[in-house]
């Protein structure tokens, strides 16, 4: 059977909930999401936090795809493929730092940080001037499309890609509740980076919705009195939705409570408490306020993930609540480069986000008790996944509906976000990202080898 | 001999100095009980006021003039957290290290200075160290490395020498383990 035709089997099974386990492990799909999926879909590469003044940059990938992301003079962000014009070299090694320029190391082409090439040595001498090279129109590759929401910096490299506001739809709703607690918005810290031999789908589905694994994934951190909240009576009352490209896991709050009250709950202070009720819409305040619902994980399609959480930090039983990003970023098949970031208001007080720093560092990242058991499950999947005997399984991912594909009880009607809400345990969510997933690999592949009139040419024979 | 002076400014002792012998074998009894999982034993070893840093590594050009962050880590915890890693580690249900990593902390290049002194008499040393942590997790699985510089405060109290700070200085900007379910 060729390719094509074990793609549309892969595909059809998927969309009827049963998953084949190879896709978990299999390099042909691996290279089928890079052509057909990462090459169109918008993708998250940092957030304008990470580079407040004019010159600062960091450097990210989409798969094998390096990029600056750099505030230029004029203070605009800018994203430049970080390929040298002339013949290839990586301009920028360094991950992140603060430069006027970046001199690329091999022959000395130097770029402006607007991505402008401003200089190349014996510009006379060897190319006989503008004629034979006109440097003054040259420029590192931009990525193909770059949008900022929330401050969220995002590129797609589909040119034609529709706008990011468009494209995140209902989502930004929810996107709201992590990334504008008040009109300073957030701040991010880190990432933390660490490579884990696992599928970078699972955890993207972990995070859309998985809260049937928390109680008995997570049942560590009950244990321990870290955490009042995975425990199974808890978190089967949590609401679970799906909105545009996104999804996510809810924690149902106590009943009676009024806004403030539920955030103080979480762990919230009174100050950042105001800054919420200015910030959100009065939709997003009645979702806490009289749906009763706290957001917790949510992944954006593809492999951006969210997640918010309120431990106790210390022996006096102090609850707060944390942000982290984190980015599931494909390196293989069977390996993924996690950035975590942690995510704090930056009008928060001081106090408030050494808490919550602390309560990040404990729950989730490279170190955090939480995401520690996640991983060991992520990695043994990816493993049992890369045999013969996994071609001949189909995982059930049908959580939530019956035979005839009904769900099995009505959507929530009083949830006051906008999608689709079921309270319990289900995979809704996970389907609806498996079916952005499927959308994705029935294309064609984009742009995989341009024809010769449509490559980048530079300062070529005219 | 030009000696570099580490953090404290002042020369390492000499291999001789009764202070750093204490120093050193401080650090591989410490060691043997990380790699026995003796965590409990190993909390014990650690001053109340404990404060267990390890920064984010990050690749930065030469003249940048930094390599860490200075706000986030992969670890920054006090007796609290550090109490409750230990804890869950002796629960049931902390599957990633059920089947248990076997580890080996290889420690060496250990390095001496006497630090500040306390009005009652008591002695707090900076302690320079390398380790080395050889992780093995499954049966088929590649095993990972980790490679840090240390530096650690031990200060002197009644019941021998104990830990007041370390902070470890991860050697990969992108750490290649799957996680820290593990201690430096």
């Amino acid at each position: 059977m060729n390719f094509a035709d074990q793609l549309a089997g892969v595909v059809a099974d998927v969309r009827r909930g049963m998953i084949p386990a190879h896709v978990y492990s299999d390099p042909e799909i691996f290279a089928a999401e890079r052509d057909r999926l990462f090459a169109r879909s918008w993708v998250f590469l940092a957030h304008e936090s990470e580079i407040p003044d004019r010159g600062d940059y960091v450097v990210r990938r989409v798969l094998a795809d390096s990029f600056i992301v750099a505030r230029d003079e004029s203070g605009e962000v800018r994203v430049m493929f970080n390929m040298c014009l002339h013949r290839g070299m990586q301009v920028c090694r360094a991950e992140m730092g603060n430069a006027s320029h970046f001199r690329c190391p091999y022959h000395a082409w130097t770029y402006r940080n607007d991505g402008r090439l401003a200089g190349l040595p014996f510009h006379a001498e060897a190319y006989g001037g503008e004629d034979g090279f006109p440097r003054q129109e040259q420029s590192l590759l931009p990525a193909p499309s770059m949008d900022i929401h929330n401050g969220l910096i995002f590129i797609s490299l589909d040119p034609d890609a529709p706008p990011l506001r468009e494209y995140l739809g209902d989502f930004a709703f929810y996107l709201d509740f992590y990334t504008r607690q008040s009109a300073a918005g957030i701040e991010l810290r880190g990432p933390q980076r660490w490579r884990v031999k696992a599928n970078w789908k699972i955890g993207a589905e972990n995070f859309a919705g998985d809260s049937y694994h928390t109680p008995h994934t997570h049942a560590s951190v009950v244990d321990i009195g870290l955490f009042r909240e995975p425990k199974a009576s808890k978190r089967k009352e949590g609401a679970l939705y799906v909105a545009g490209p996104g999804a996510g896991t809810t924690y149902k709050l106590p009943p009676d409570g009024d806004f403030a009250g539920q955030l103080r709950y979480v762990g919230y202070p009174d100050a950042m408490i105001g800054s919420m009720e200015e910030s959100w819409s009065a939709d997003q305040r009645a979702l806490v306020a009289d749906s009763g619902f706290m957001v917790s994980a949510a992944t954006l399609f593809p492999n951006l993930s969210l997640v918010h959480n309120w431990p106790q930090i210390d022996d006096n039983g102090t609850v707060a609540p944390f942000i982290s990003l984190r980015l599931w970023q494909p390196v293989s098949a069977t390996e993924t480069e996690v950035l975590s970031w942690f995510a704090v208001d930056a009008a928060a007080p001081e106090e408030f986000k050494r808490n919550s720093y602390k309560a990040y560092l404990m729950c989730f990242g490279s170190s955090g008790m939480f995401e520690q058991d996640d991983v060991e499950n992520w990695v043994s999947i990816t493993e049992m996944a890369a045999g013969s005997m996994a071609r001949r399984l189909n995982l059930n991912s049908r959580m939530g509906l019956t035979s005839a594909g009904q769900p099995i009880k009505p959507p929530l009607a009083a949830f006051a976000g906008p999608g689709v809400a079921y309270q319990g345990f289900g995979e809704f969510n996970q389907r609806h990202w498996l079916r952005q997933w499927s959308d994705h690999l029935e294309r064609e592949p984009a742009m995989h080898a341009p024809a010769v009139g449509e490559r980048v040419n530079l300062g070529g024979a005219r | 001999m030009s000696t570099d002076r580490g953090k404290t400014g002042r020369r390492p002792l000499p291999y001789t100095d009764p202070a750093h012998q204490a120093a050193h074998q401080f650090l591989v009894e410490e060691a043997a009980l990380l790699d026995a999982a003796d965590y409990a034993g190993w909390l014990d070893l650690l001053c109340a006021d404990i404060r267990y840093l390890m920064p984010v590594r990050v690749t930065t050009a030469r003249g940048a003039g930094f390599d860490t962050l200075a706000d986030m880590g992969h670890f920054d915890e006090d007796m609290y957290a550090l109490r409750k890693r230990v804890q869950r580690l002796a629960t049931d249900h902390a599957w990633t290290e059920d089947p248990p990593s076997r580890t080996r902390h290889f420690v060496t290049n250990v390095r001496t200075f006497r630090g500040s002194a306390f009005p009652d008499g008591g002695v707090e040393f900076v302690v320079e160290s390398a380790v080395l942590l050889f992780r093995s997790r499954g049966d088929t699985r590649e095993a990972d490395l980790v490679s840090a510089g240390r530096t650690d405060l031990l200060r002197e109290t009644a019941a021998g020498l104990r830990l007041a700070r370390r902070e470890i200085l991860v050697d990969e900007a992108v750490l290649r383990t799957q996680n820290l379910a593990v201690f430096l």
